[in-house]
């Protein structure tokens, strides 16, 4: 209960921060002195010389859309790729849907958002489904395993039997069987994608380098760190709060469900409490 | 060794030769089969008429692209990267200068990844649900999930700048002040810590818990012989695999580390080349990184199953 709180209390700030800020940001003030403190600024100036506390109002909103957009979009790809593979009954098509998959799972995903934006300028949206589309390998291969053994339950044949249609099996019986394993596993992806969209636009890919962003807000201010702190910690601690309180609360949501012995939860090393 | 088990060494060393043959494929079709125009991208704010033909007769963007991945790929097969269209050295240059820093690091963070797992694992394990175990768990279940730049501003802020006890950056030479590496090997340790140590806690109580284990404690074995002896080998087999899974964490942390802390590896140069949009150099440094990530997943899987020939059954 008390992680509970911790990661509530972890998230709370940031997640509110990132959706209600641009409400209240205002507009632009007069440039100041670059990486001042202090001067009618709460947080003092950044490295362009705005107003910290504007950016930080408007910096959590991307990072948090693109996050969320980008698991969705993961999961709208590799949940009906998983149940088909899982369905089918045919050792080959099995293989053919899955196979792909484990060959692209090789290589790390920063990787590959560094190759793209090498030739083209992804932007956000771009962004977004560069990171599903990473996703997809890992979320396809969980889904699956769950998903094989609620597959070849009786009550799977007997929908069968009676004529069912493909999506009443797949999503109405199979994806709501595995639905804790997919919770807990959607935990993991968001925390993931929460990671590589913030360290995609702490490198610079697919935002420009002025973008009110909390992940490039670290990266150009931390030339003034030693003069104006401000500016490079708030962001961090913004954006380490926000995935750190993800990932505590999913974990504690989904490890302990109720009315089952202890230890139910332990089942993998990201449930493992 | 069984007629399975030798079937499913052969299907893994299959999968692996796919996986190598896919990592060129994959590479030259991201940066240069996407539709645009390379050489107009390339030249980036400098779109001189001249340059911009200078830059597609070097790319050799007039032929068809099937064509230029097979002399790509050919040269690349003889060891032959090409060369850089920044200052046209030879993209092997490139990367030999900087594996050095990015090996060290890379070697600092693997040397200390294990123990310390390990015995972050133990030491959570003695006494499940205990106060020590839920404040382990909790930390690493915390800092697993913050990524590395944050981690690194942050503690850049709390040891350079407050405490003045460690450099900033690496920017004086790795070499005369061995100080500069300490903060870039925490960043890099952090994350494959907490999540290997997490595993190794679950394995043991799993396996504490197991008959076996039950059965020796209650013949009057000492516990602790019965966690490190018999309980702790088998948890290591999934921790193996994971370790080679967290090799593409620690691929991405080098090159995070690399920018934050200003260190002149491999990462360093791989984030320079896509600013420049180096295709050549991108390109050499990602055949690189993503072929030494399939072969340490292949050593690591090969090596799981030795330490535990029933873990495919068991999926």
């Amino acid at each position: 209960m008390r992680r509970y709180a911790l990661g509530l209390g972890l998230v709370a700030v940031p997640l509110l921060l990132a959706l209600g800020g641009p409400l209240l940001a205002g507009g632009p003030g007069p440039r100041g002195v670059s990486f001042t403190a202090g001067a009618g600024h709460w947080l003092g100036t950044d490295f362009a010389g705005r107003d910290v506390l504007r950016q930080v109002l408007l910096g959590g909103r991307p990072v948090v859309l693109v996050a969320v957009a980008a698991t969705v979009l993961g999961y709208a790809l590799a949940l009906p790729l998983a149940l088909a593979a899982s369905l089918t009954g045919r050792t080959w098509v099995e293989e053919l849907l899955l196979r792909p998959l484990d060959v692209l799972i090789a290589v790390p995903a920063l990787l590959l958002v560094l190759l793209v934006a090498t030739a083209a300028e992804p932007g956000p949206v771009g962004l977004a489904v560069l990171v599903g589309l990473t996703a997809v390998p890992d979320i396809a291969r969980v889904a699956h395993a769950a998903a094989v053994a609620a597959a070849s339950r009786p009550v799977v044949e007997a929908l069968r039997l009676h004529g069912e249609s493909w999506w009443r099996i797949a999503f109405g019986q199979v994806a709501r069987t595995i639905r804790r394993t997919l919770a807990a596993d959607a935990g993991t992806r968001l925390v993931g994608a929460l990671y590589l969209v913030a360290t995609a636009a702490f490198l610079g890919v697919g935002v420009r380098p002025d973008t009110a962003d909390w992940a490039v807000m670290v990266d150009r201010n931390r030339a003034g760190l030693f003069l104006q702190p401000w500016a490079v910690v708030v962001p961090a601690l913004l954006v380490a709060g926000l995935s750190t309180g993800t990932n505590l609360l999913f974990d504690t949501a989904l490890a302990r469900p109720r009315g089952r012995g202890p230890g139910a939860g332990r089942c993998g090393p990201g449930a493992a409490a | 060794m069984t007629a399975t088990s030798r079937g499913w060494v052969r299907r893994r060393l299959l999968l692996g030769a796919g996986q190598i043959a896919a990592v060129p494929v994959l590479v030259f079709v991201l940066t240069e089969a996407l539709p645009g125009d390379a050489a107009v991208v390339a030249a980036g704010d400098d779109p001189d008429p001249a340059r911009i033909a200078a830059l597609r007769a070097s790319l050799r963007l007039d032929r068809p692209a099937v064509e230029r991945f097979a002399d790509w790929a050919g040269e690349l097969a003889h060891g032959d990267l090409g060369r850089s269209l920044v200052g046209g050295r030879p993209v092997a240059d490139h990367l030999a200068e900087a594996l050095g820093p990015t090996l060290l690091l890379a070697a600092l963070t693997l040397t200390l990844l294990v123990p310390a797992a390990v015995g972050l694992g133990l030491l959570a394990a003695r006494r499940e649900g205990g106060p020590l175990d839920r404040a382990v768990s909790t930390v690493t279940l915390a800092v697993y999930a913050v990524p590395e730049f944050a981690l690194g501003v942050l503690l850049t802020g709390v040891f350079a700048l407050w405490l003045g006890w460690l450099p900033p950056t690496a920017v004086g030479g790795i070499g005369r002040q061995p100080a500069v590496l300490v903060l870039p090997v925490v960043v890099l340790l952090a994350r494959p810590v907490c999540s290997t140590a997490r595993l190794v806690r679950a394995g043991l109580l799993d396996a504490m818990a197991a008959p076996y284990a039950v059965h020796a404690l209650r013949c009057g074995v000492p516990p602790h012989r019965v966690r490190l002896g018999h309980a702790l080998p088998n948890a290591l087999a999934p921790v193996v695999q994971h370790l080679a899974r967290t090799t593409e964490w620690l691929l991405c942390g080098v090159i995070v580390a690399e920018a934050l802390f200003v260190v002149p590896g491999l990462g360093t140069v791989l984030l320079d080349a896509v600013a420049a949009r180096d295709v050549p150099v991108v390109q050499g440094l990602a055949v690189l990184f993503g072929t030494v990530t399939v072969l340490l997943n292949l050593a690591a899987d090969l090596a799981a199953r030795r330490l535990a020939p029933r873990t495919e059954v068991a999926v």
